[in-house]
């Protein structure tokens, strides 16, 4: 079981590392936007599944369950908000990217 | 260039500096007098389960009150120095469906959880500040996803003026019960490790999550509102 939470964690830290990783690298806000919110929610679900099922009992088990219930409620809906927040400030996307869904609603609400 | 040359040379003047503190540190081997006191009869003493608030609220009880002052005074400094002068262009963007959703399911979560906190001050780790600060976050999730909130200052100052007047009250009574300022033991001290024991921490420390709580709110609000 110890190992079985050790390897979940491990992947869990992986995911993490990855978002860190997508911070540093990725061209514009909302591309880093989406490397920290997806890898870090993923991580962070995988890191504490594997803690608890690592040191299994009940009451903790419980627990983290909440916390990740917690994580999955709260971490789209921040990010969210962050990059609309950006969005409606004036940040551009990078000329590569091809689809900028929420100016087209915003368009096509005007028309 | 020259200015990386600087920042490299004050960090190793810093480094200069400290190095004797770091190299000539040793680790304690035992408490101190007042703190191997409080280690030993704390827990006998007062009832309380975690140490930490039994010393927070009763021993330095009144170093608590005056933080809580503090706290007051910078809600009140903020309150008369910034002033967000109204430009009347920036309008307002309503909130998205998401985090109005998002908003109205986790509210109670968070509030249930900041009282959960402060009422368990005196059991588990947190205590009434912690508690205070996650229901101000509550608060600022709501004023996020409702632009047409505004919160009531008239209310907000008399819950901060009553719990902490209540606060002192308290602590004048345990002036006069029992030991000193501030000591929880007029109150029966109950059964060790339940929510209601420790005799008046658990009241001192919802008042003190109260007080904190209502006075972030009204920094928050006060830094948003435009006159």
């Amino acid at each position: 079981m110890l190992i079985a939470g050790a390897i979940i964690s491990l992947v869990g830290a992986i995911f993490l590392f990855l978002g860190a990783l997508g911070v540093l690298r990725m061209p514009d806000l909302y591309n880093r936007m989406q490397a920290g919110t997806k890898a870090t929610t993923l991580g962070s679900i995988l890191f504490m599944l594997g803690l608890g099922l690592g040191y299994y009992n009940q009451i903790c088990i419980c627990k983290i369950i909440l916390l990740l219930l917690f994580v999955i409620f709260t971490n789209p809906i921040s990010s969210h908000a962050l990059a609309r927040a950006g969005h409606f400030f004036g940040i551009r996307l990078i000329k590569r990217s091809v689809l900028d869904a929420l100016h087209d609603a915003e368009k096509e609400s005007e028309l | 260039m020259i200015k990386r040359f600087f920042s490299l040379f004050f960090v190793i003047l810093l480094i200069f500096v400290f190095m004797p503190l770091v190299k000539d540190i040793k680790p304690l081997s035992e408490l101190g007098v007042t703190s191997q006191k409080y280690a030993k009869d704390g827990a006998k003493e007062l009832g309380a389960a975690n140490l930490v608030t039994s010393v927070v609220v009763t021993y330095r009880g009144l170093d608590t009150l005056g933080e809580v002052t503090v706290l007051f005074i910078t809600t009140a400094g903020i309150g008369f120095l910034l002033r967000k002068r109204s430009t009347g262009k920036n309008k307002k963007r309503k909130a998205s469906e998401i985090l109005k959703s998002g908003t109205s399911f986790l509210l109670p979560l968070i509030v249930l959880f900041g009282v959960y906190i402060f009422t368990h001050g005196h059991l588990t780790p947190g205590g009434g500040f912690q508690g205070g600060v996650v229901i101000a976050s509550a608060i600022v999730l709501l004023l996020l996803s409702d632009i047409n909130l505004h919160t009531d200052h008239n209310i907000l100052n008399w819950l901060e003026s009553l719990s902490g007047g209540f606060y002192i009250i308290l602590g004048l009574l345990g002036l006069l019960l029992a030991g000193g300022f501030l000591d929880n033991r007029f109150l029966p001290l109950g059964k060790f490790g339940e929510i209601f024991s420790a005799g008046a921490i658990p009241i001192i420390y919802s008042l003190i999550g109260l007080k904190v709580g209502a006075e972030l709110v009204g920094i928050i609000s006060k830094l948003g509102r435009e006159e």
